[in-house]
Order: C-alpha cells, then sequence, then structure tokens
C-alpha cells in the first residue's frame, strides 16, 4: 500500500471495518450488543450509494412504497446485515453457533446424500455462516464461489481469517474455475454460487424478477447441465438474534432438450420464482446494495 | 460448544440464559412448557448462555435507558431537550468502556476474547454511576433506585437458583436427554 493510499482502509469496502467489527466481537458484551448494532446501523445509513441502492430495489419489491417507509425498511436491511456478519466473524473467532431451524429438510438431505449436486443462493440471510457450518457438518466437499473483495487489503483480511474447511473460489477466471467446479461435482462435492446478482463479467441469462427484466448468472446453471446434477435452491433467513432457518426448496432439474436456451429459461424461471418468494417474504434481508435492474442503475 | 437437536422445550434451558433472573424465569418456562402447534422440521438449539433473544434486548433497553436518563439528568437544559440529546450521548458513553478498555486490554494481556473483563467493567462502571445519581436529588435518582431495585431481584433470583440448583440441573437432563 502506498502511503497516499492509507486512507482507502477506512472507505466502506475497506480493511478498517473488518477489522472493526472482529475488535468488537472479541470485546463488546452481549448484552450491550443491540445498542452498538442500532449505533452503527444508523452510521451506516450515511453511505449514500448502499442506501440509494437498497432504497430503489425495495421501490419494485414494494411498488407504490414511500421514500420516507423505504428510509425505515432500508435500516431494517442494514440492521439484519449488521447482526448476520459479527454472527459469522462470532462463529469464525469463537465458535459460536445459532439457533437452526429447518425447512425442507427432505431436500437438504436428498442433498447431501447425492452424489455431487449445486447449491445456489443469494446474498441474504448468513449464507457465509450457513456455508462455513455446512462444511464442517457435512461430509461432503463443498466449495463456495464468490465474486473477490475489491479491496485487495480486505481480501487479504478475509483470507486470512476464512474458516478452514470452507474452499472459496473466486468468479474470476471463468473457464479454469468452471472445469475446477465440474470435477468437484463428479467426485461428489457440493459446489455452491449465489445465483441473484450478476457482478464483472461473468455470463448471464436473462430473467424475469417482480416483473422486470434483470440477468441471473449462467454459471450454476451451465455446470447443472454439463454435470448432469440438479440445482437446490437454499436460502439462510435470519429469523431473530443467533438464530436461523434454512430453507431449501424442491430441486431445480435441466432437462437436455433440442433446445438449449429453452432447457435454461424453463430452470432459471423456477430459480426466479423461488427467489421472489423468498425475497418478497424477507426482503429486509435481501443484502444486494447496488440497483439490482439495469432501468434502476441508469 | 453443546448443542440439542429436536427439543423445542429446550429453548428455556437455563443454560442458555446469562442472569439470574433470566435463568430463573427459564426455568419456571421449561416446567411448564407446551409444544407449539407449529414446530419447525428439524431444531437445533445451541446451548450458550448468551444465546437468548428477549433477554439480550431487555438488557439493552434497560441499560441504555439508564444510561439515557443519567446523560440527560446531567446536561443543562431543559428535559425534552437533554433527552433528546442524551440518545446519542449514551449511545457513545456505552462505546467507552469498550474502545478505551479493549485496546488496553489488548495491550496488557494480547489480542483475543476480553468480552467478560469488559462486561464486568462496564456493569461495574454502571453501579458506580448509578450509586452517584442515587444520593443526587435530580430525577434521574428515581431511574437510579430502579436499577438497584432490579439488581437486588436479580440477587435474589441467584438464591432461589442455587437453592433449587438440584432440580434445575434434574429439568435440564430430562429436557436434552
Amino acid at each position: 500500500m502506498t502511503r497516499s493510499g492509507w486512507w482507502r482502509r477506512f472507505l466502506v469496502r475497506g480493511v478498517f471495518w473488518r477489522q472493526l467489527l472482529r475488535f468488537a466481537i472479541l470485546n463488546v458484551p452481549p448484552w450491550t450488543e443491540p445498542i452498538i448494532m442500532a449505533f452503527w446501523s444508523t452510521f451506516f445509513l450515511v453511505w449514500g450509494p448502499g442506501r440509494r441502492g437498497v432504497m430503489r430495489n425495495l421501490k419494485v419489491i414494494k411498488p407504490g412504497s414511500f421514500a420516507l417507509a423505504n428510509v425505515f425498511r432500508c435500516y431494517r436491511v442494514f440492521w439484519n446485515y449488521a447482526w448476520t456478519i459479527a454472527d459469522n466473524v462470532r462463529f469464525k473467532e469463537l465458535r459460536t453457533i445459532p439457533d437452526w431451524e429447518f425447512s425442507g429438510r427432505e431436500y437438504f438431505e436428498e442433498m447431501q446424500t447425492r452424489e455431487g449436486a449445486i447449491l445456489l443462493t443469494a446474498h441474504m440471510g448468513s449464507y457465509d455462516l450457513g456455508a462455513q457450518l455446512f462444511s464442517e457438518t457435512s461430509a461432503r466437499r463443498i466449495v463456495m464461489v464468490r465474486a473477490p473483495e475489491i479491496d485487495p487489503q480486505t481480501r487479504e483480511f478475509e483470507e486470512h481469517h476464512g474458516a478452514e474447511s470452507l474452499r472459496i473460489e473466486f468468479n474470476t477466471r471463468a473457464t479454469e474455475l468452471a472445469l475446477d467446479l465440474l470435477e468437484t461435482i463428479r467426485e461428489g462435492g457440493i459446489v455452491a454460487i449465489q445465483g441473484d446478482r450478476v457482478t464483472g463479467s461473468i455470463g448471464s441469462l436473462p430473467a424475469t424478477l417482480f416483473g422486470k427484466q434483470t440477468a441471473v448468472p449462467a454459471g450454476p446453471f451451465a455446470l447443472a447441465l454439463a454435470a448432469r446434477v440438479p440445482i437446490y435452491p437454499v436460502f439462510v433467513v435470519r429469523l431473530g438474534r443467533r438464530r436461523y432457518r434454512l430453507i431449501t426448496s424442491r430441486p431445480i432439474e435441466i432437462v437436455r432438450s433440442r433446445n438449449r436456451d429453452d432447457d435454461f429459461a424453463r430452470a432459471v424461471g423456477q430459480w426466479t420464482d423461488e427467489l421472489e418468494r423468498v425475497i418478497r417474504a424477507c426482503w429486509f434481508q435481501w443484502f444486494t446494495f447496488e440497483p439490482h435492474w439495469p432501468e434502476q442503475a441508469a | 460448544m453443546n448443542v440439542v437437536a429436536d427439543r423445542p422445550a429446550a429453548r428455556w434451558l437455563p443454560s442458555r440464559h446469562r442472569f439470574a433472573l433470566a435463568r430463573l424465569i427459564g426455568y419456571l418456562r421449561l416446567r411448564r412448557f407446551r409444544p407449539e402447534r407449529e414446530q419447525p422440521e428439524h431444531l437445533i438449539l445451541a446451548i450458550n448462555r448468551d444465546q437468548t433473544d428477549m433477554e439480550m434486548h431487555l438488557v439493552a433497553l434497560w441499560v441504555f435507558v439508564t444510561t439515557t436518563c443519567y446523560v440527560a439528568a446531567a446536561l443543562p437544559f431543559v428535559l425534552p431537550l437533554a433527552i433528546v440529546l442524551a440518545i446519542p450521548l449514551a449511545t457513545i458513553v456505552i462505546h467507552l468502556p469498550i474502545v478505551v478498555g479493549g485496546p488496553l486490554l489488548r495491550l496488557m494481556i494480547g489480542d483475543g476474547n476480553h468480552i467478560k473483563i469488559v462486561s464486568m467493567t462496564t456493569m461495574a462502571l454502571l453501579l458506580i454511576a448509578s450509586g452517584y445519581v442515587a444520593t443526587t436529588a435530580t430525577w434521574a435518582r428515581l431511574v437510579a433506585w430502579l436499577f438497584f431495585a432490579i439488581l437486588i431481584v436479580n440477587g435474589a433470583s441467584a438464591v432461589i437458583l442455587w437453592l433449587l440448583r438440584g432440580a434445575i440441573h434434574a429439568a435440564e437432563e430430562r429436557c436434552v436427554r
């Protein structure tokens, strides 16, 4: 890091906030946590781009909603985000696990007994914590694919403090990664991918979410088709302090036909229906801080 | 970390609560537990003293309201304005033992889990502040007296818990078996 760039650590995606969170987890008494959370959730409301991104998304999820009401809803999103990232760090640092409820258990167990599967999730609730716990309790090998941190110091910090048992791959080297993931599935492992947001130059498929045109990553669908395995939609929803529900939905089977576009469109349709249902019920846990729909971004 | 699977009553295990009053309430709820109609398909509950939602939020609210009242009483403004100003100030005041104590502890005993020491320091500071406010002639003395009343009730709960320790242990064993 150059001397002139030292202040970058204080940018919203800078390493300072990760260090501060770790410090808080190791020093804040649990009975003052709600006060600290309320303060920092309010503080982060001054982060203009994040706040505006959430409010624009809320406008689509809740059509006809008032801007003032969405400011309070935005606060609720930030509040839930603060708790989920805190729970994630608490697990990594202190091995404190939350309470879990399961919904769609038969699908979850089916996924674990299969020889290879794709776990498709969204930026909802504590997806990181879910993946870590799953990797430590499941007999299956799990590989998580995600976008890398923008800030190099933050990336280094996360690599240093990451869970040892969870293998994380970054979606920056598309071709090599696709082959690695295919190999993981063929060896009976599970590949976890976030399928609600297209970042950078990764391949995408057209989709409709809340009646508006958008795109979802093409990777999980192409991988499912190539490996001939089903996709299991899994969501980790926060129910309260240190309490989560793991929702597993009916698997998405991609049946090969002569028209590959139609095969993908059917699978994407099933995924977005599921995603929309969960986001509609838990809009306050959809941690998408950029405008999701292209027309909003414009 | 211990966990209990598919035992909804385990939500009320005294071992999942921090303060004596909450542990006693937990024990009473555990004894009178009636399963709800709609149960999750599969439930995993962690046995950790800081696990419960209601207890921690209520204690946080109590600490926050108490601190806000003390700060408001110390401000030289009319009451409504003092309370409005006291709300953000109280939040900052509650941060102080953490942001001052945390780095000091790190300096003395190294990086790691200092929650217990910070927790005791914060509660001790609140106790000292309450002791001081209780002797003043301001309206906030009522809040300080309430603070001590809650401490006394918690202390009495601790005594009851000690007397019932055998029964509590047996009830917990029955629940998790």
